[in-house]
């Protein structure tokens, strides 16, 4: 496997004194699809959180390409390269659909090449071009993900982090994004994935980290996952 | 049409004041919930800085206005670093930064009254950027060029800054951490930079009213209060952190203030305004354009 672009190593971390996550450790190879699955409510979103550098770890340490991110603020973490795309959108409602993809490449070098990197996500997601002068609240959930993702990828980050990119979206439009999440897997993106639903990642992901409790309990490949029905069973209800 | 000019000329100089004041709180609201208490005194040292440059210092007057806006801006962004920095994170941040800018104000203010009464004077100074009663008539009420430029300058003022909200990638940044400041975050934004920005920018504007309100009266230690107090019910008017909404709110409180002023009495104006906003919050306890809640995120 490639050398590690993301490491996190015997990470804790937790809210107003209560631990959630609990001795992770992980690597993100460059190019890699890399997912965490687990139930809701276990951490993942926290650990996504620490690496991004919206909450600070207690413990352990992050490390992307050679330098110590944790205890970063967020907006230097981004800076380097390590892009969120988090649970619930987080898009800014009253700016158009247009400004909000201007946020993603608020960073100098992305603000720089932002009209030609425009025109390749209108391509990937034309959805998005259709309703570029409409408000992000205006958006249907589908729209709004979307949005979300284009806004990510103008970033021009180098590894992006998607925090349950299906969750509370109809399946067709689930299949439309995990379409997107393919494609950008071909184009040799790093992607970082948090998702509870096995079936949609088991043919997609490298690697596959099982998050149960704020620990990881179990990894390995898709193919391993599907042929161990008692990890399937015990943490994920088969 | 006598009456009818009047309240328009009244109503749109006052309707300037408090929008290009109630600018400045709703911007500073907007991006960090922070309701500054120390703006009414960041008018008066506007107001004091251009009489410095042009009466003290005998500079051109047409830099006076600028160099208010400059030093009111490095009040503001002092302001932040005395007060809001070291609160920001704590969890009843909208209610401490009150007590605290309070606090900061009334010492500001207190600052300033003794170094004028050492230094100079406390008694008022007339305005060197007001042109006095020079004036043009219209039916036969008499219009000063000075509301002229008051309307003008906040017209000015106000576009100014909804294009740079609007057009440019700073005030994108701002917009953003008004709306979701850890999304602003993720994109880059330097959260704090932005507030201090926005205070500074938030003065500079503030700055401009003080010149403004002492052009049509005089320059005196206490002037800002009570302008700040009406662009604080502008705020509410219109529901806290609506900046289009605070406008339409100036526009309203001025006017109705200006016919009360000329259909009734002078001392009846606030009273009007008070019993206007009372009526409004029974009607819409969020302001007049305001949402359902107000929570910080």
């Amino acid at each position: 496997m490639a050398e590690a672009l993301l490491r996190v190593e015997g990470l804790h971390a937790g809210y107003e004194g209560q631990n959630v996550l609990n001795d992770i450790t992980f690597d993100v190879p460059k190019g890699s699809l890399i997912t965490l699955l687990g139930p809701n409510g276990h951490g993942k979103t926290t650990l996504l959180r620490c690496i991004s550098g919206l909450l600070r770890p207690t413990k352990g340490t992050i490390t992307f390409d050679g330098e110590r991110i944790d205890g970063m603020e967020a907006e230097k973490i981004v800076s380097r390269g390590v892009v969120m795309i988090p649970q619930g959108d987080m898009l800014f409602p009253e700016m158009s659909v247009y400004d909000n993809l201007r946020m993603g490449a608020y960073l100098k070098k992305a603000n720089a090449e932002f009209e030609q990197n425009v025109e390749e996500i209108y391509t990937l997601l034309p959805r998005l071009k259709e309703r570029t002068s409409q408000m992000a609240r205006t958006l249907s959930g589908g729209e709004r993900r979307m949005l979300a993702i284009g806004r990510g990828l103008l970033s021009g980050g180098e590894i992006l982090m998607l925090d349950e990119p299906s969750l509370g979206l109809a399946p067709i439009v689930i299949d439309q994004i995990y379409e997107i999440i393919k494609d950008l897997k071909k184009q040799g993106r790093t992607l970082l994935l948090v998702e509870e639903n096995a079936s949609r990642i088991i043919d997609l992901a490298e690697q596959i980290h099982l998050v149960d409790t704020g620990t990881i309990v179990w990894h390995g490949g898709g193919k391993e996952l599907e042929s161990n029905p008692q990890v399937l069973e015990t943490y994920l209800g088969g | 049409m006598d009456f009818f000019v009047q309240i328009i000329v009244s109503g749109l100089t006052f309707s300037a004041m408090y929008a290009l004041a109630a600018v400045g709180l709703v911007l500073v609201w907007g991006a960090f919930n922070m309701l500054n208490m120390a703006h009414g005194i960041i008018m008066t040292l506007g107001a004091y800085f251009a009489l410095l440059w042009a009466e003290f210092f005998g500079l051109p007057l047409i830099f006076a206005a600028p160099f208010a806006m400059l030093c009111g801006g490095l009040v503001g962004a002092m302001v932040y670093f005395v007060s809001a920095h070291w609160m920001i994170k704590q969890r009843n941040f909208e209610t401490t930064i009150i007590i605290a800018t309070f606090g900061l104000g009334m010492a500001m203010e207190a600052g300033l009254l003794k170094l004028l009464t050492e230094l100079f004077h406390s008694s008022p100074y007339a305005q060197p950027l007001s042109m006095g009663a020079k004036s043009f008539i219209v039916a036969t009420v008499p219009v000063s060029y000075q509301r002229l430029i008051i309307w003008g300058a906040a017209l000015f003022l106000i576009l100014i800054l909804a294009a740079f909200l609007k057009r440019t990638t700073f005030g994108r940044a701002i917009r953003a951490v008004a709306q979701d400041s850890d999304a602003a975050r993720l994109m880059g934004v330097r959260v704090r930079n932005v507030y201090i920005a926005v205070l500074a920018l938030a003065s500079a504007l503030a700055g401009v009213s003080g010149i403004m309100l002492s052009s049509v009266k005089d320059v005196h230690p206490l002037m800002g209060g009570a302008l700040m107090l009406k662009a604080f019910i502008v705020i509410v008017l219109a529901g806290l952190g609506n900046l289009t909404g605070a406008l339409y709110a100036a526009l309203l409180i001025g006017m109705v203030e200006a016919t009360v002023k000329v259909l009734i009495a002078d001392q009846y104006g606030f009273t009007a305004i008070l019993i206007l906003v009372i009526l409004a919050l029974i009607w819409k306890p969020a302001g007049i354009f305001g949402r359902s809640t107000v929570a910080r995120q």
